[in-house]
């Protein structure tokens, strides 16, 4: 056996002590035998230490195997030699017999085994050990597994740790945002809050110069003109009238869009309304040599409930658009009951305006209800039109719930329809009571008006107006000035301007029905001995429904917006006379 | 001559071990470390990946299926044992070129006695005080890295000492003490000061030519100067062909469980195969 390491421990070994250590473990093995055990170098441990015993062994070491006895004999008997398991010889001698062992199988097995047994017994040691030392190694690698379950289980309980952390981090982020979104929406809606406030005080602003070219222009074409400055006139007052459409439909489109439009629901005749749509673009239509035809089919409704006012815009945007894009063709305004399938939906109306007209391009069909745009650039160099119209349709229709559609071909025309759900109205047919009245202003008695008016433009404007109905007017300045007038002069009619200096429309409508319902009216000539209370309508650039609505409730009883419709004017006037 | 720390001081190779192994031993010692960070550093150095799969993989692991992420990987070895392959790993370099003259010292000679005193340290904590011995390892590896420090700055001195040392009858540090007025254990101790490591192992390392003092058994200390004194009477010494004598306080306890370490170096060879097939260079 050659083992590499084999000296390793050789200083720390005592070698005397392992000689003796071997020759007891023998000894209790072979009690009846002489022996002594030898070491490579010579020394020896034991009884037989005698020079030619020492001698024999050393000349025969070499060939000593182990496990193998060999006799020599000597002298007085035989000695026995064989090489231990452990780099050291055993030499012995048997004391009764000096008979060669090797002759008697017997004894020479008992010997060979008494040797085996102890070299069994030196490898038991080293098993023993080994066994240890693996039990240990096992030990630790349980303990190491269980570490590593620890280890994991710690593992997962960080991970879940980390998660909630992250999952909290994640939640309060997501509320900062929120936070942040919510924040940066009030400031939206405030911005979005200013831009109509913006909006409504440029409505007044915009609409009070119209009111004078239009007003203005409008007399001017009723007074003396050559040809040629009829025809300025004439172009003045057009040009007026296209702008107020402008105007008017940015205003709505800003309106639509700041959410401020409100729908007014009341009954209608469903007749009337693309009747009164025909009327209006009547002239128009002839202009340009086309033919204007209405179709109401059977089973819509006489009177039904919707915005007829938000209605007719709707119907005559579309028709307006037709009329423009038609030459020499006809244009046909048709109500049928029923969705855009043609099946009947409850109370769903669709309405229709189709032309014979230029139509639009298929790959321009859906782009034509944005906003700004029409069907090709060189339409609006070549028919004019800001392309709001329809984007107004659109959210108009939208607002009312339903639904608009074109279908066109190119050189054929177009239709152009919307839903809308109306329900119908049963029972007596409303009348048109303003109509009516607006009707019968043939005979009218003189009244004396006073016009409350900061503006001169404005108050030169509207005292005309007056005149050409055959009244007297009298303009006070402000709010003040008219209560004043009011003390000395008997008036029939307050034309009320709303924004003024010093005492406003509103203030003074107020302090007047004050006034007029206490002992105070007696000071005044126009308000004592009065059967009802004087009529007052408000004048204003303010077109939006909440400044009507207002009006009303400081206690005006009729509301007109400037510029001022001339037809409008007169029919507004009539009422009180 | 400059004291241990000027000589650190300039020691610019080694002043830190590579980024991923400093961070290794600082997440072992973090609680808050998930294996999920353990992953993302070590992808860091494609060896170290390589060389961790295949450690996990190999026979000694005995697993039924092929571990391929290093997550998984980091799961089943443990942390210990990440971290000594890490330390393995990063110092590896360290020991190579400079083959020995007749001073007795050499880089690779040196690799093979750190490589023989880390496993017979191990060998020793497990089999014989049944501990799991991955500190002792640890220490075993590094404990002679002043060496290293000094051959880069100063080996015409260190060889001087080296040479002194073969030729007279005391530690290596007190010829390294006379020439170079410092010696690797203490230069050793102070490098490591910085790694994050356990302190047993930095006093493994910085007491492990001090036989002054008697040493609690078992411990890294102890432990380190029974597996240098097996090593060196192996030949496996750090200065070829030297070896010292067993420190006195362990005669009692070498004596009384001998027949437990002369069946523990039997199975040496085997041992330091196996970590050659997990640790070793593969060039």
């Amino acid at each position: 056996m050659s083992d590499p390491f084999a000296d390793v421990f050789d200083e720390l070994i005592d070698e005397d002590e392992e000689l003796q250590k071997v020759h007891d473990e023998l000894s209790y093995l072979l009690p009846e035998a002489h022996f002594a055990v030898a070491r490579d170098d010579g020394s020896l441990y034991g009884e037989l230490a005698d020079d030619i015993l020492a001698a024999h062994l050393s000349s025969r070491r070499d060939q000593l195997v182990e496990e193998k006895i060999e006799s020599f004999p000597l002298a007085e008997s035989f000695a026995y030699c064989t090489k231990l398991p452990v780099d050291i010889y055993i030499v012995f001698t048997l004391p009764a017999e000096a008979a060669d062992i090797t002759s008697q199988p017997q004894l020479h097995a008992m010997y060979r085994n008494s040797l085996g047994l102890f070299a069994a017994g030196r490898r038991h040691e080293e098993l023993r050990i080994e066994k240890e030392q693996a039990v240990r190694q096992i030990e630790v690698l349980t303990s190491r597994h269980t570490t590593l379950l620890n280890d994991n289980h710690d593992q997962f309980l960080l991970i879940q740790k980390k998660e909630k952390e992250y999952a909290a981090t994640l939640e309060s982020e997501i509320a900062r945002q929120t936070k942040e979104v919510r924040a940066k929406n009030e400031e939206l809606k405030k911005a979005s809050k200013l831009k109509s406030e913006f909006l409504a005080n440029m409505s007044h602003e915009l609409r009070t110069p119209m009111n004078a070219i239009i007003g203005f222009s409008g007399l001017l074409l009723e007074s003396d003109l050559n040809d040629e400055q009829q025809d300025f006139a004439k172009t003045i007052a057009t040009a007026g009238d296209s702008l107020l459409v402008l105007i008017n439909d940015i205003l709505d489109l800003a309106k639509i869009e700041a959410g401020k439009l409100e729908l007014s629901l009341a009954p209608f005749i469903s007749r009337d309304l693309v009747g009164e749509v025909q009327n209006i673009l009547k002239a128009q239509a002839q202009s340009k040599g086309n033919t204007l035809n209405v179709e109401v089919e059977k089973g819509v409704p006489v009177q039904m409930m919707g915005d007829d006012v938000r209605l007719r815009q709707i119907l005559i945007n579309l028709t307006g658009n037709a009329l423009k894009f038609t030459e020499n063709g006809t244009v046909t305004i048709r109500a049928r009951m029923g969705g855009r399938d043609g099946s009947l939906q409850g109370d769903m109306v669709t309405f229709q305006v189709q032309d014979s007209g230029i139509g639009i391009p298929a790959n321009r069909l859906d782009a034509i209800f944005e906003k700004f745009t029409q069907a090709d650039g060189s339409t609006t160099r070549k028919f004019g039109g800001t392309g709001l119209g329809l984007s107004i349709c659109v959210q108009l229709v939208d607002i009312m719930g339903g639904d608009i559609w074109v279908e066109s071909e190119e050189g054929e025309g177009s239709t152009f329809s919307f839903t809308v759900s109306l329900p119908e109205v049963a029972g007596d047919v409303v009348e048109d009571k303003a109509k009516e009245e607006a009707s019968s202003t043939a005979q009218a008695r003189e009244i004396t008006v006073l016009l409350a008016e900061d503006n001169l433009v404005n108050q030169k404007l509207a005292s005309l107006l007056v005149k050409r109905q055959g009244c007297k007017v009298e303009v006070a300045g402000n709010g003040l000035e008219a209560l004043e007038k009011l003390k000395t002069d008997i008036f029939d009619l307050i034309l009320m301007d709303i924004q003024m200096p010093e005492m406003d429309g509103h203030e003074a409508t107020t302090r007047i029905r004050e006034i007029e319902e206490s002992d105070e009216s007696n000071k005044y000539a126009s308000l004592k001995d009065r059967s009802s209370r004087i009529p007052i309508v408000g004048l204003t650039a303010h077109a939006r429904k909440e400044d009507e609505d207002r009006c009303y409730a400081v206690g005006m009883d009729a509301f007109l917006t400037k510029p001022i419709n001339k037809d409008k004017f007169a029919a507004t006037l009539a009422q009180f006379r | 001559m400059p004291s241990a720390r000027e000589l650190i001081g300039k020691f610019s190779d080694l002043k830190t071990l590579p980024h991923v192994a400093i961070k290794v031993t600082q997440m072992i010692n973090s609680e808050s470390s998930t294996i999920q960070d353990f992953e993302e550093v070590i992808k860091l150095d494609p060896i170290l990946m390589v060389r961790l799969l295949k450690l996990v993989n190999s026979p000694y692991f005995g697993l039924a299926n092929k571990v391929e992420t290093v997550s998984k990987a980091v799961v089943f070895i443990g942390m210990k044992n990440l971290r000594n392959l890490v330390a393995v790993e990063a110092l590896r370099d360290l020991f190579k070129e400079k083959e020995g003259d007749d001073s007795g010292f050499s880089r690779p000679g040196l690799w093979v006695h750190s490589a023989t005193v880390a496993i017979l340290s191990q060998m020793i904590a497990k089999r014989i005080f049944g501990q799991d011995g991955e500190n002792e390892f640890l220490a075993g590896i590094i404990h002679d890295i002043g060496l290293i420090v000094e051959d880069q700055l100063v080996p015409e001195e260190l060889r001087e000492a080296a040479r002194n040392y073969k030729n007279g009858d005391q530690p290596l540090t007190v010829y390294e003490q006379e020439v170079i007025e410092t010696h690797h254990a203490k230069v050793g101790g102070m490098l490591v000061l910085d790694w994050n490591m356990p302190e047993d192992v930095v006093l493994g390392i910085k007491k492990h030519h001090d036989t002054s003092k008697e040493y609690p058994i078992p411990g890294v200390v102890s432990i380190i100067h029974i597996a240098e004194y097996i090593a060196n009477r192996m030949k496996y010494g750090a200065i070829e062909g030297k070896a010292d004598p067993l420190p006195p306080y362990l005669t009692p306890h070498m004596k009384e469980r001998m027949a437990e370490y002369k069946v523990l170096i039997k199975d040496l060879p085997g041992e330091m195969s196996k970590a050659n097939d997990l640790y070793g260079d593969d060039k």
